[in-house]
């Protein structure tokens, strides 16, 4: 009797789903036939004509719509690889700062977190586009010389430019993410019990060996998981990239849905660019848990 | 005399220990002094905030008739009021228990606010903006999209198949698309799949892409706080006799959404800071007004003092938001303890 019960539950639930698809999707044709657009993907390998600013393979605006959408991808990819290390490596910093011995450091490190978390990504982004990098008034500074200049065009490091999009997005996306880091790597080295640092304490290790050896190999199964998410949502943040006039995988496909006027088509393929990013990523960082979790059994 | 050794004593162990410390703390202090007398130099002396003075109305109100500007003004203030109360107020009973009532009526009482009706001349929602509009998508969006949450965390907690394989799905994929996007979708896909003929403003279909994101990190949210709720609640509940819906609602959901609250709380928190996306995509929120008044020949330039002042309003919003959810978690563990 319950089995019959929970049955039909499930038949209706299902049902109403799909009569509700159905009817979204017959609304869609017939908005697709009123506007006379259709659906089909040969636009994807028409030239797509517009130019790229910044393209780590070779193109041309004669080139198709399919390879400006890959080369969307790789610069989103270029953008979310950098911004990850640079926000690990300032997150961890101000992580570390918030729970050491020097009071000062931790107030500097509360303050720093408490502003960037407490305001929006995208004010923050165009605040170091519009006020930090095109605001510079001098035409080049240069702080080491030959190894490092900075101008409204953007950056000169070890001979490698960057444009003043990419920076201030590798920038604004690392400041943000690290205020969220700091306090992952915080909680992770506070759920680790006080008596771990009094015992390496007493065995008269120094403060740095013992975190790096004692502390942080029996923090990192608590603080993976958080950093997952985290570089999750640096991958999805990096969207904003539109902001700052970066061509990443949507400006791109912006773009192209304002070229082509294809709007359904255009999303589909970001939907799913995105579900194979959120597969690397996490795939990638569980590969990274199960290697920690290991050499901490061992 | 004692005491003020003493307070030597605390300074040098927390800031002096040693020379390294030393080092540290004196840099910090040199560089932390003279950055705060020269930003306090330029906002006092430097800058130019006529871009902020002259444009208040707007930034707070967006292009809302002038004559009219009593009711997006009356409702931030009662949100100044309910924080207010919430954070400071005083401790009868029967003010605390309808603060609840108060906090859930909000977002409609905004809506009869801006849109007009019943006796109040009606305004159009592209005369809507400034931070009233910011505040309205964030509340409207909360209001919706918890009980569209827990609905979704119970579902895919659920043992029948098909509706935990469904919430999964439209969990996961939600959450794996950026919040962009989903706006975009709002923006531009909604009235393609609405009955031909049919139109619905664009504040509300901003109100419902950002439902639909929202509820997804509300679900795994709440599920979180059920996952932790241990089976002997459950047991429990059977052993009294209750109906599987009545252990749901009575003993389970409330214990979860409890655990789940700071989480609950930064989502709310996010919403906000995340409402201003809608300034790419054509709305003219606070960030939005920014913007274009940015774009005004006026006031070309002047970057600075809109991004902090800006930067200012949100902050603050943002950090009563924290406040008032940290005050009910401390009001939460006081309750454990009287069990």
């Amino acid at each position: 009797m319950k089995i019959s019960y929970n049955a039909t539950a499930q038949l209706v639930i299902a049902l109403i789903v799909i009569l509700v698809v159905s009817i979204l999707i017959n609304n869609l044709t017939l908005n697709l036939i009123k506007t006379g657009l259709g659906f089909n993907f040969s636009w994807l390998f028409r030239p797509a004509s517009f130019a790229l600013a910044e393209h780590p393979l070779p193109y041309s605006p004669s080139d198709s719509y399919a390879w400006a959408l890959f080369i969307g991808w790789l610069n989103s990819l270029k953008v979310i690889f950098y911004s990850l290390l640079l926000s690990t490596l300032i997150g961890t910093c101000f992580g570390l700062f918030r729970i050491g011995k020097n009071a000062l450091l931790r107030l500097v490190s509360a303050g720093y977190i408490a502003i960037i978390r407490q305001t929006p990504l995208l004010l923050q982004l165009m605040f170091w586009y519009f006020v930090a990098i095109l605001g510079i008034k001098k035409s080049i500074i240069s702080p080491m010389g030959n190894l490092l200049s900075i101008s409204n065009q953007g950056i000169n490091l070890l001979g490698v430019t960057l444009s003043a999009e990419f920076t201030s997005l590798l920038l604004g996306l690392s400041v943000f993410t690290s205020a969220y880091i700091a306090e992952v790597i915080r909680g992770g080295i506070n759920s680790v019990n006080k008596g771990q640092w009094e015992s390496f304490r007493s065995l008269g290790l120094e403060e740095s060996i013992g975190l790096y050896k004692i502390i942080i190999p029996q923090a990192l199964p608590a603080i993976l998981p958080g950093l997952t998410s985290q570089y999750l949502n640096l991958a999805k943040n990096s969207t904003l990239a539109i902001a700052v006039g970066y061509s990443d995988i949507y400006a791109i496909n912006d773009t192209i849905i304002n070229q082509t006027g294809r709007p359904i088509e255009a999303f589909i393929i970001l939907l799913l660019s995105f579900l194979f990013l959120n597969l690397f990523i996490s795939n990638g960082m569980e590969v990274l848990n199960s290697m920690v979790t290991r050499s901490t059994k061992l | 005399m004692g005491n003020s050794y003493n307070y030597i004593k605390y300074i040098k162990r927390v800031a002096f220990s040693n020379a390294l410390d030393s080092i540290i703390s004196l840099t910090i202090l040199s560089f932390g002094i003279s950055a705060l007398v020269n930003l306090f130099k330029w906002l006092v002396f430097s800058a130019n905030w006529s871009v902020v003075s002259l444009n208040l109305p707007l930034y707070l109100f967006g292009s809302f008739p002038g004559d009219q500007l009593w009711r997006p003004g009356l409702w931030i203030s009662l949100f100044a009021i309910f924080s207010f109360i919430t954070l400071w107020g005083p401790r009868w009973s029967w003010l605390r228990k309808s603060l609840p009532f108060l906090w859930v009526s909000y977002a409609p009482l905004g809506i009869f606010l801006l849109a007009g009706g019943f006796g109040l001349s009606a305004v159009e929602s592209q005369n809507w903006g400034g931070l009233t509009l910011t505040i309205l998508l964030t509340s409207c969006s909360a209001i919706v999209s918890l009980p569209l949450g827990i609905a979704l965390a119970l579902g895919r907690q659920s043992t029948l198949p098909v509706i935990k394989n469904l919430s999964s799905i439209y969990i996961d994929t939600m959450r794996s698309l950026p919040l962009i996007a989903v706006l975009f979708f709002g923006q531009l896909l909604i009235p393609l799949f609405l009955p031909v003929g049919l139109e619905i403003n664009r504040v509300s279909r901003a109100i419902i892409a950002f439902t639909l994101f929202v509820s997804a990190y509300i679900a795994e949210d709440v599920r979180g706080g059920l996952q932790s709720m241990p089976k002997t609640q459950k047991e429990a509940g059977e052993v009294l006799g209750l109906h599987p819906f009545q252990i749901t609602y009575l003993i389970i959901l409330p214990q979860a959404l409890r655990i789940a609250l700071p989480s609950l709380t930064n989502q709310a928190v996010g919403l906000l800071q995340n409402t201003s996306l809608m300034a790419i995509l054509g709305l003219v929120e606070l960030l939005g007004v920014g913007r274009s008044i940015l774009a005004n020949p006026e006031f070309i330039g002047r970057y600075i003092e809109v991004y902090i002042w800006l930067a200012a309003i949100y902050w603050i919003v943002c950090t009563v938001m924290a406040l008032i959810a940290r005050h009910l978690e401390q009001q939460m563990t006081l309750d454990k303890k009287d069990f």
